[in-house]
C-alpha cells in the first residue's frame, strides 16, 4: 500500500478486524466468483472498453474537491480496486481489501455522473458496485453501513425501529397535527385506498415531522391513503448499497407485498433518493420485475400532480432566495428535475439555479450509502465535496431545498463544516408553510 | 572496295536498326531516349511518372524483337502478327473505360505487374515505379 | 522481395482481416451471449430510438458537456478519428490494390489531401503521448500497455509516410507498412482498441437506460 493510502487510512472495525480473518483462498475464490459467475457480459465490456483516457474525471466531485488528486477520478478508483482484482486474478493482500472497500463504500458515491463523462458510456458506478459485492461477500463492510443492513434484516426497516413504535409514531403525529388540521388522519391499514405512503426509516426515527407535514398535504388534497401498520413500510435500502442483495431483495419484496396486500393502486414515497433507485432502478430488477410489479412514484412527482390537479394550491410564497439541490437518483435516475422545478417556482418567488444544475449536478457525497458509512467517515465525505459548497454559495442563495434523505444529510454537514449561510429544507417544509390549509383552524 | 562495302554495310545496319522500327512507331516517338511512361491524359497527378527506361527494360527482359508482347491489341492473347506499336495506349484504354474494357491506369498497372509478378523480375510496389526525383 | 511483397500484401492480408473480423464478430458473440445469460435484463432494456440518440450525440463534436469542457482534446479527438478511419479507406494507393485484386474501387482522396491527414493522425498521437505523460489523471490509469496500442495505432502512418516519401529504403519500408497496418488489425478485438465495435454496443445499453428508463440525457 502506498504512504498516500495509509496517510488516509481510516479506522473502521467493520473493515479492520473483518479483512484481518480473510485467507488469500477465500479472497481469491470469492473475487472470482463475483467477476466470473455474478457479474460477466457487462463487466467484461465496460473493463475491456476503458482506453484510461481520464477523461471520466471532472465528473466526480471527489476528485474536484481533491485539487485534482487522481486517486479520486472514477477510473483511477477503478484502477485500484477491479483493475487489480482482475490482473492478480484474485490474489491480493488484506490491506489491498480493506482499501478497495473504503475506495468503493466511501469515497464513490454511486451517483453515475461519471456515466455522462465517459466517451463510451462506462458505468463506473456499476463497476463501484461489483466491488462493494466482493467487500460484502468477504465480510468486510463499514461496521455503521453493516449495522444499517441488518436493521433492514431482522425488522425489515433501516433504524430498528419497532412493531409498536412505527405505530405509535404515526399516531402521535395524527394527534400533533390536529392542533393544526383538526380533522387530520393517518389512515393506517385502509385496504383498497388509492395509494400507500411509504417512507424510510430515518423519518420515524428522527425526523417525524415529515410525516405530519405529508398527512397535512394529504388531507388538504383530499387524497384516498393509507400506510401500512406492519413492516414493509420502510422502502429504503442499504443493502442494495452494502452488496448484500439478497437481503435487499427480501426488503423491496416486502415493501412490494405489503402494497399487494393493502390492495393499494400504487405508492407514493417522501423524499427520498436511493429509495427510489431501490424500488425502480435495482431492487425491482434482482426480482425479476423489468418494471416495478406496483407503480411507485416520488414525491417531487406527487407534488406536481397535486398542483397541476389544482388539489395543492399555493397560499404564499416564500420570497428569500432559495436554490434547488438535484438529488442523483431521481434527477439523473428518473429525470425528475423539471417537475421538481416547477413546484419549486410555483412556491417560491426569488429561486436561484446552481451552476451545474439538473442531469448535471454535483452528488451530495452522502448518497450511495456512504453517510450510513457512519462517523468514521464523515471527514471524507465532507472533505470530498468542496465544490457542492463552492456551488451552493455562489447561488448566494439563503434556502438551500434537497428532496432527498441522504442528500439532506451531506448537505447539513456541508453547511456546518464550510460555515455556509444557508437554511437547509425539505420541499414539503416549504409546502407546509405556504400551502392553502382550507381545515386549518 | 571493301572499305567501300564495309561503309555501305555499316549504314545499312544502321538504318535497319533505327529506321526500321520507325516504320512502325512512327516518327512522333522516338523511344531509344525513352526514361519515364509519360502521358497527359490523368490530369492531376498524384504520383510522379513511373521510371520506365524503354529499350534498357527490353534487353533486359530480353524482348527487344517482342514489340507485340506489350503493343498488343488483344490483351489476354497478345498475338505476334498483330503489333499495335505506335499507336498510344490511352486510344484503346481511356481513363475511364467501358466495362469491356481496360482503363488506362490498370492497363499500365497490370502490363508491368502481372509480368513482373510472373517472372519473380522487376519492381511490383507502388513506390518502385513511381520514384520521387 | 517479390516473395516476401507478395506473401504480406496476399496471404497475410486475408489473415489480418479474418482476425480483425472474426476476432470483432466473436467477441460481439461471446458478450451478447454471455449478456444473455448473466445480464439478461440488458436486452429488456434495450431501446432503440434512445440508443441511437446517444450513440448520434456522442458523434457530434461539442455535444456534450464534457466535450466543452474539454475542448482541445475534442478537437484533437475528433480530428484524429476522423482521419485515421478516412485517409486509409479512401487512399489512392489502397483503393488501386483492391481494384486490382477484386475489380472494386471507390472514390479516393487527393494524395495532397491524405498526406495532411496522416500528419494529423501523427500528431494526435503525439498529443496524446504528451498528455498521458503530463495530465495527472490520464497518467494515473495509464500503463505501459497505453503506449504500446499507441505506437500500433501510429506505425502504419509512420511507416505509410515514410514510404510515400521514398525516405530510408523504399522496398524495406513499404513491407514494414504493410505489416504495421497488419498488426493494427489483428490488435483491435484484443485490445481496448475493440471500442471501435464496443462503442456503440455500450452506449447503445447505456443510451437506453438513460433515456427510456431514467428519462435524462446521458451526456
Amino acid at each position: 500500500m502506498s504512504e498516500a493510502a495509509l496517510a488516509q487510512k481510516i479506522d473502521d472495525p467493520g473493515l479492520d478486524e473483518t479483512a484481518a480473518k480473510l485467507t488469500p483462498e477465500r479472497i481469491r475464490t470469492t473475487i472470482n466468483r463475483v467477476l466470473q459467475q455474478e457479474n460477466s457480459a457487462r463487466l467484461k465490456a465496460f473493463v475491456g472498453t476503458c482506453v484510461s483516457c481520464g477523461l471520466c474525471s471532472d465528473a466526480c466531485h471527489f476528485f474536484l474537491s481533491h485539487d485534482r488528486d487522481p486517486k479520486y477520478s472514477p477510473a483511477g478508483k477503478v484502477k485500484q480496486t477491479l483493475w487489480e482484482m482482475i490482473r492478480t486474478k484474485g490474489n491480493v493482500s488484506q490491506e489491498f481489501i480493506v482499501r478497495a472497500a473504503t475506495i468503493a463504500y466511501t469515497e464513490c458515491n454511486v451517483c453515475k455522473r461519471c456515466v455522462q463523462y465517459c466517451p463510451f458510456g462506462i458505468d463506473t458506478a456499476y463497476l463501484m458496485t461489483v466491488v462493494r459485492r466482493i467487500c460484502h461477500l468477504l465480510g468486510v463492510t463499514p461496521l455503521y453501513l453493516q449495522d444499517t443492513s441488518h436493521s433492514h434484516a431482522s425488522t425489515f426497516n433501516q433504524m430498528w425501529v419497532k412493531d409498536d413504535e412505527w405505530i405509535d409514531t404515526l399516531q402521535w403525529q395524527e394527534d400533533e397535527y390536529r392542533d393544526e388540521i383538526p380533522n387530520l388522519r393517518i389512515p393506517l391499514e385502509k385496504e383498497g385506498a388509492d395509494f400507500f405512503y411509504s417512507v424510510i426509516g430515518p423519518e420515524p426515527k428522527f425526523r417525524t415531522q415529515l410525516i405530519g407535514q405529508a398527512a397535512v398535504l394529504m388531507n388538504e388534497c383530499g387524497v384516498d391513503w393509507t400506510m401500512p401498520a406492519t413492516p414493509g413500510w420502510d422502502n429504503s435500502d442499504m443493502s442494495m448499497y452494502s452488496g448484500d442483495l439478497e437481503i435487499m431483495g427480501r426488503i423491496k419484496r416486502a415493501h412490494f407485498e405489503t402494497a399487494r396486500r393493502l390492495r393499494v393502486k400504487r405508492v407514493v414515497m417522501g423524499e427520498c433518493g436511493h429509495a427510489y433507485r431501490s424500488v425502480y432502478d435495482v431492487g425491482n430488477r434482482w426480482l425479476g420485475w423489468r418494471e416495478m410489479p406496483i407503480p411507485v412514484i416520488h414525491a417531487l412527482q406527487f407534488y406536481w400532480e397535486m398542483l397541476k390537479e389544482g388539489r395543492l394550491k399555493v397560499a404564499t410564497q416564500m420570497e428569500e432566495p432559495c436554490t434547488f439541490h438535484d438529488p442523483c437518483n431521481v434527477v439523473r435516475g428518473m429525470g425528475l428535475h423539471e417537475m421538481a422545478r416547477d413546484v419549486v417556482r410555483a412556491f417560491c418567488s426569488n429561486f436561484i439555479e446552481m451552476e451545474p444544475n439538473r442531469e448535471q449536478n454535483y452528488c451530495c457525497s452522502a448518497g450511495g450509502g456512504v453517510i450510513n458509512c457512519g462517523p468514521p467517515h464523515t471527514k471524507t465525505r465532507v472533505l470530498g465535496n468542496r465544490v457542492k459548497a463552492e456551488q451552493i454559495t455562489a447561488t448566494g442563495a439563503k434556502v438551500l431545498i434537497a428532496p432527498c434523505h441522504n442528500c439532506h444529510g451531506g448537505l447539513e454537514d456541508i453547511i456546518n463544516h464550510y460555515k455556509l449561510d444557508v437554511k437547509l429544507v425539505f420541499l414539503i417544509d416549504i409546502i407546509y408553510a405556504h400551502m392553502h390549509k382550507s381545515n386549518a383552524i | 572496295m571493301t572499305g567501300k562495302l564495309a561503309l555501305w554495310a555499316g549504314l545499312g545496319l544502321l538504318t535497319a536498326l533505327f529506321v526500321w522500327p520507325t516504320l512502325f512507331v512512327g516518327p512522333a516517338l522516338s523511344q531509344d531516349d525513352m526514361t519515364h511512361i509519360i502521358t497527359d491524359a490523368f490530369g492531376v497527378k498524384q504520383r510522379p511518372a513511373s521510371v520506365f527506361v524503354h529499350d534498357e527494360h527490353n534487353i533486359k527482359a530480353e524482348i527487344e524483337d517482342d514489340c507485340w508482347l506489350c503493343h498488343h491489341f488483344d490483351g489476354k492473347n497478345p498475338d505476334p502478327m498483330d503489333s499495335s506499336a505506335g499507336m498510344p495506349c490511352v486510344d484503346c484504354h481511356p481513363v475511364k473505360a467501358d466495362p469491356d474494357q481496360t482503363p488506362l491506369m490498370q492497363a499500365f498497372h497490370k502490363q508491368c505487374k502481372d509480368c513482373h509478378l510472373e517472372k519473380k523480375a522487376g519492381p511490383i510496389a507502388c513506390g518502385e515505379c513511381h520514384v520521387r526525383p | 522481395m517479390h516473395s516476401i511483397y507478395t506473401f504480406v500484401t496476399g496471404p497475410l492480408v486475408w489473415v489480418a482481416f479474418l482476425v480483425f473480423i472474426g476476432g470483432l464478430a466473436g467477441k460481439f458473440v461471446y458478450l451478447t451471449s454471455l449478456a444473455k445469460n448473466k445480464d439478461p435484463y440488458v436486452f429488456s432494456y434495450l431501446h432503440l430510438k434512445y440508443a441511437l440518440r446517444s450513440i448520434i450525440v456522442w458523434l457530434i463534436p461539442f455535444s456534450t458537456r464534457n466535450m466543452r469542457l474539454n475542448p482541445v482534446m475534442t478537437v484533437v479527438t475528433f480530428a484524429f478519428h476522423i482521419c485515421l478511419i478516412i485517409a486509409p479507406i479512401f487512399l489512392l494507393a489502397h483503393v488501386i490494390m483492391f481494384e486490382e485484386a477484386w475489380g472494386v474501387s471507390w472514390w479516393t482522396l487527393p494524395d495532397a489531401v491524405a498526406d495532411v491527414m496522416t500528419w494529423v493522425v501523427l500528431a494526435s498521437i503525439v498529443f496524446f503521448v504528451v498528455r498521458r505523460r503530463v495530465v495527472p489523471e490520464a497518467r494515473y490509469v495509464t500503463g505501459p500497455k497505453e503506449f504500446v496500442i499507441l505506437g500500433l495505432v501510429a506505425l502504419p502512418f509512420l511507416t505509410g509516410f515514410l514510404a510515400y516519401y521514398q525516405i530510408f529504403d523504399y522496398q524495406t519500408m513499404i513491407i514494414l507498412h504493410v505489416l504495421a497496418g497488419e498488426a493494427m488489425l489483428v490488435a483491435i478485438p484484443f485490445t481496448w482498441l475493440s471500442h471501435v465495435m464496443l462503442y456503440p454496443m455500450i452506449r447503445g445499453y447505456m443510451g437506453s437506460e438513460f433515456g427510456a428508463e431514467r428519462h435524462v440525457k446521458d451526456w
